[in-house]
This record gives C-alpha cells, structure tokens and sequence, in this order.
C-alpha cells in the first residue's frame, strides 16, 4: 500500500432540486486501499459513488482522483475508473465477447481480443463468450458487467452494491474477485448492506447517515457482532 | 491486472479517439439492429401504411395523387423518423447503457454523432424501399430525376436525423416520451419538412437542381445551423 | 421587416426584467397606460375607412404580437443564461416568460381570425407572421408540456435546451412559410397591416397600446417568478421539517 493519495473529496455537497443528498463529504483514500461504505438507504452511498464516477457534478466541494480534478479534468479521470452499478449497463442482444469488444474499443484499448479472453477468464465466463446477454442469469450478469469493469484497466473501482440480488454461490465467486483485485493493488471503494463480506475485504471502513460519514477508521479485523454495536452506536 | 497500461490510451491524439468512437458507438447500433431487425422493421411497415392509407383517403384521382406524392412521402418519413428514434432512446434506457457509455467517452458529442449517424442510415434505407413502391403506386417515375432526388433526400434525412437525436435524447427521461417526441420534434422540423416537401416535388415535375437552389439552401442552412446548436447543447443534455 | 421591429422593440424592453419587484409606482403605471391605451383605442383613433370598427382590433392583434415574440426572445436569453450561470431564477424567468408568452400568442391567434372574417371573407390566411405564430405556439405550448413531463433535476435543462432550440428556429420557418407562400393563392383584400403610411392618430395609438401590452407582460412576469420562487422556498422548507420530524 503507497502513501499516495488516490481520492480526495473536500467539502461536497449535492441538491436535488430540493433534496440535499450530500451534506459535506470529507473522504481521503490511499492508493491500493479499499474502503467499504455502510449505511441506510437514502443515506447517499449511491449519490457519492455517482460523483466519483463523474456521472454527477457536485453542488459545492472538490473531487480529486489520482490528482485530477474530476469535475474540470473528467475525461482525464473516466479511464482510470472501473464502475459498477445496479445496472449493468450491457446490451442484451449482443454477445458477452461483442459487449466487450464495444467498450475496449471505446476505451482504445490495444490487443483487445486477448483482453477479452483474459479478462473473461478471469470473471469465469469464458465458456459463454458467444452467447448473447439476455440468455444471462442475474449472476452472469453481473460477472460480466464487472468484466466490463475492469477491461481497461482501472486504477479505481467503484463498487455500487455489488453483492445484492446474488446468489451466495455468486456472492463468493464475487467476493473472490474483489479479494483478488484487491490483492493486486487496486484501489476500491465499495458500499454494501452485506456486513460479512463487505467487512472481510476491506482495510478501511465508513459510514455514511443522511448525506455525511458519520464514522471513518481502519477495519483491524474488525468482526461482524463488533461492526453491529459500532453500526447501532452510530446510526440507531 | 489493476496495474500500469493505460497509458496506451493517453498516446492516442484526440481526434483519433473521437472518430474511434463515433464508429464503435455506431457499429454497436447497427449490429444491434441486424440482429433484432425492429427499428428498421416497424419504420419500413409504418411509412408503407401511411402511403397506402394517403393512397385511399385521396381517392382515385391520379392527378391529384400525383401532385401530393412528395408531401405524402415525406410525412411517411416524419412519422417513421419518430418512431425509430424512440426505439433507439430505448435502446439505451434498458439496463442504463447509457452511463455506461458516457463514463467511456471523451467527447460527449461523440455520442450525438453516432446516434444521428445511425438514424440516418434507417432512414435512408426506409426512403430507398419506399420510393420504388411510391413509384409504382402514384405512377411517378423518379429513375429520371435519381441524382438530384438523391441530394435532397440525403439533406433532408440529415436534418430530421439531427433535430429527431436531439429531441430523443432529451424526452429519453420523460414521462409521456411517445407524445413528446412527436411535439416537440415535429413542429421544429416544419422548415425542413417544407423545404424537402416542395424541392422534391419540383424535381419530380421535371424542374432541375437550379431552380430549387430556394430550398435546397434552407435545407443546408438549416442543417447547419441545428448540427452546431446540437454540439453545442449536447453536454448539458446528457450531464447530471 | 417586421420580424425585424418586433426584435428590436424586444431589446429595447429588456432591460424592464432587471427590474425584480413590482413596486406600487409600476403597477400604477402600468394601469394607468393600459387604461390611456383602451381610451385610446376606442375613442380617440378614428375608424379606419374601408374595414370600420372591426379594424381596430388591430391595435390588440399586433400588440400582443410583439409581446408574445419579446416573451419568446426572453425565454430564449434566459435559457442561455441558466445553462451558463446555473441560476434557479433565470429557469424561473424563463419558464413563467414562456407562460405568459403562450397566453399572449394565443391571443394573436384568436384576435387574427375575428380580424381576417369581416375584412377578408375568410378566417384564416396562411400570412406568413400568422402562421409563424401558429408554429410557435405549437413549439412553445410543447415546452411547458416537457416541463411537466420531464423528471425534477433535468427538467429545466431540458427546457432550456428547448428554449433555446425554438428561438433559433423562428428565422427558418419563417424563411420557409415565406417560400410557402408564394404558391398559396392571396386573399382578395391584402390587408397586410403595416404601420406605414397611417394617419399620426392611429400611429400614437398604436405605440401607447405596445407600450401598455410589454408593461403588462412584465408586470405579470414578475408576479409569476415571484410565486415560482415563493413555492420553491416553500418545498425547501417542507423537506427540512421532514428531515428533522424523523430525526
């Protein structure tokens, strides 16, 4: 783990015509680390991932992604960035392979067809290279989009409950995964309701309550029973 | 896996990028539609129907049918345009593609581009199955005129193919999004709708490029003048 | 040439929008002129010789003309403004300047067919500035329809977008109705309407009747973006009780 800085918000704030989802977000991660996030529902989890992916501007504050102002620099971040998201943003009649060949030739990836075969070997997909994605389950969907995810490289991945809707076989297949990225030094912020998981993986740990962190610590080990009192103590 | 290797992509200059993804973004649409087949089909059958109908409402008077066959098509081409650009937004709506795609562009234009390009060549393909049968039925003969029509075609598709992505992308998060669109996109087109309506007909009756170089210079400008306002725009349609 | 007027009266109004409250003194004004302009009208011009009295709906058919194109010009610029400064008070202007302005451009379009039967025989010519008005009604009754449509935090870009979208249409339909025109037969009377060439009486009355419409106009833009305002603060207010009665 590098003493280098990865992501830096300072100040954020985000309204929703009159909702204000994000009240002054203050958050700092080291590359290589990975931060889970906890919290309720409308917390605002969903509304910061989306702020760190540049899919949504801020209303106030900055956001700094390996040095680049994400809000002014945003083309210069995107390519750094791995995200996924509820959706998973593939497109039902093309090919798992086709899929993939459309985002790496976005991204300008070069020696995209050995890409693609690593990558869908490393997700457990490769023997479903040609099938169209609808014929996917929910859990081969989601494999996929974290194919998609991590295709072009990212330094930075932005993990928007991962683990919902998943079956536990998919759920450890995944959580392997993120073991495995995690152990490769790629810097992950994740937000989950799933306190098992989430806590295993993780080095540092957040809360977030009504659109600010609430708490912020390394996770030491930290056991799913200890998690719940510091949750409760926290949050109600 | 996390490591090194973006840097690959840094190298490439800008413009390059950009035309890169412009086609990946558009061989994505097309191949898309190869495999399904329903953008296409649904405008082809629709700007059929609505020539046929026209064909009985006006009655057998051939004349007559003669002297409203341009304005006919090019309402068939309207409506058809309509309705294949609300199936291209939702396209992009399943599964939120959309953010998907934008968290992979550099130049959100880029998108713009793509998508007009892709409804261009629906249309284009609509308007060359349609005319041999508006042909056939209206007994007008357009081989003579081919070159020119094909002009006024490809300026006239250009224009409802910009202002129709335009309007698309922003009724994509409405509510109504099959009225809307029509609305917002049919009373904006009426310059272009004229223009093409009236060049077309004059072609036909036998005039040449010349006399309609009126129309054909509003098609252009208006062409113009709503591809830069749709560059222009763009971002703010699709930013959060 | 018209359309050239009716842009300049737009900017030389303008600068009335920075103007935020309506103070006693210009509600009294603008009574005060509206009242003079109907006195005006009814009284003082003299009946025009070969249309009569029916003529002089005139002075109202092109007033609210002018106020409903100086309406879309506003919704034009305030959309402009919004993208660029991402102000909530210029989508406010924007959105009550194109309410009004439907209001007044449904006015043109009823007051020009009362105009068009006695005078003409016939209840609507295809003139190239009624039509034009025709279309811009249809685009700008669809702008406040995407306003309800569309989604909270989009929906005034989209509207902006819009906004700025049919302003810069006007000059090509109106180029292309113009070429229109040309092959649609005329009625038999052109009565055109311009200005040149009338008696000073009807070009006072005139002018004090353009005056009083543009001041009305901004009189009740000020009113509506103060209420759009007042309802914003108020949702604002809503949505902080809620947050602290659960919290």
């Amino acid at each position: 783990m590098s003493t280098e800085t990865m992501v830096c918000l300072k100040g954020v704030i985000k309204h929703f015509d009159t909702i204000t989802a994000l009240r002054g977000i203050n958050l700092e991660l080291k590359r290589g680390c990975c931060l889970s996030i906890f919290g309720p529902n409308g917390a605002g989890k969903t509304t910061l991932l989306r702020i760190l992916a540049t899919l949504a501007r801020p209303s106030a504050g900055t956001v700094h992604i390996a040095g680049y102002d994400a809000v002014k620099e945003a083309e210069k971040v995107r390519p750094l960035l791995g995200v996924l998201s509820h959706r998973t943003f593939l497109y039902g009649h093309l090919t798992a392979y086709e899929n993939l060949q459309f985002y790496g030739r976005m991204f300008g990836l070069k020696k995209l067809a050995e890409r693609i075969t690593e990558v869908l070997h490393v997700v457990d997909l490769a023997t479903y290279t040609h099938q169209l994605v609808r014929t996917y389950s929910r859990g081969m969907q989601q494999r996929l989009a974290i194919a998609r995810a991590i295709l072009h490289y990212p330094q930075l991945l932005l993990l928007d409950e991962p683990y919902t809707g998943l079956d536990k076989h998919a759920v450890n297949r995944l959580h392997n995964l993120i073991l495995r990225l995690h152990s490769e030094s790629c810097t992950i912020i994740m937000s989950t309701h799933d306190l098992h998981h989430g806590l295993d993986v993780c080095d540092e740990i957040a809360i977030q309550y009504r659109g600010k962190i609430v708490y912020r610590g390394l996770s030491l080990g930290i056991d799913v029973q200890e998690f719940e009192q510091l949750y409760s103590a926290y949050v109600g | 896996m996390c490591k090194n290797s973006n840097n690959f992509i840094a190298l490439m200059s800008g413009s390059k990028i950009f035309l890169q993804q412009v086609l990946a973004l558009l061989a994505k649409d097309l191949k898309t539609e190869w495999r399904t087949r329903e953008i296409f089909t649904s405008m082809f059958v629709f700007a059929v129907l609505v020539v046929v109908v026209f064909n009985f409402a006006i009655g057998a008077d051939t004349e007559l049918i003669r002297q409203v066959a341009s304005g006919v098509i090019w309402i068939a081409l309207s409506f058809a345009s309509v309705l294949g650009l609300q199936r291209t937004g939702q396209m992009e709506s399943e599964e939120d593609s959309l953010q998907g795609v934008l968290l992979a562009l550099h130049d959100r234009s880029a998108l713009f581009i793509a998508k007009m390009l892709a409804q261009m060549v629906y249309l284009l393909i609509v308007a060359l199955c349609t005319l041999p049968l508006c042909g056939m039925w209206f007994h007008i003969d357009f081989i003579a005129c081919i070159g020119e029509l094909g002009i006024v075609f490809m300026l006239g598709i250009l224009g409802l193919s910009i202002v129709g992505t335009l309007f698309a992308m922003i009724t994509l998060h409405t509510r109504a999004r099959e009225v809307m669109l029509p609305m917002l996109f049919l009373p904006v087109s009426v310059p272009l709708t004229i223009a093409s309506v009236y060049a077309t007909a004059q072609l036909i009756a036998g005039m040449t490029l010349r006399d309609n170089a009126g129309y054909l210079s509003l098609i252009g400008v208006f062409d113009i003048v709503f591809f830069t306002l749709a560059l222009l725009v763009f971002d703010y349609i699709v930013e959060e | 040439m018209r359309t050239l007027s009716m842009l300049l009266i737009s900017l030389i109004s303008f600068p009335l929008l920075f103007i935020r409250k309506n103070s006693v003194f210009q509600t009294m004004m603008m009574y005060i002129v509206m009242v003079f302009a109907i006195l005006l009208v009814f009284i003082y011009a003299p009946n025009e010789q070969m249309q009569g009295i029916v003529q002089k709906i005139f002075y109202f058919h092109v007033s609210s003309a002018v106020t409903a194109f100086s309406a879309f010009f506003l919704v034009f610029v305030a959309s402009i403004m919004y993208l660029w400064k991402n102000a909530e008070w210029w989508d406010a202007v924007a959105v009550s300047a194109a309410e009004i302005g439907v209001v007044f451009c449904t006015l043109v379009l009823i007051t020009g067919p009362i105009w068009a039967r006695p005078i003409w025989g016939t209840w609507w010519s295809w003139d190239p500035t009624l039509t034009l008005t025709l279309v811009l009604w249809l685009i700008y009754v669809a702008y406040l329809m995407l306003r309800v449509d569309a989604h909270a935090p989009k929906r005034a870009r989209f509207a902006a977008v819009l906004g700025i979208v049919g302003y810069v249409d006007i000059p090509l339909v109106l180029w292309s109705v113009e070429k229109w025109r040309t092959l649609h037969p005329k009625p038999v009377l052109i009565q055109e309407g311009g200005t040149t060439g009338l008696p000073f009486t009807m070009i006072l009355t005139f002018t004090v009747c353009v005056v009083g419409f543009i001041l009305l106009f901004f009189y009740l833009l000020r009113e509506r973006v103060s209420i759009i305002q007042s309802q914003h603060t108020i949702e604002v207010l809503r949505h902080q009780i809620d947050g602290l009665s659960t919290g």
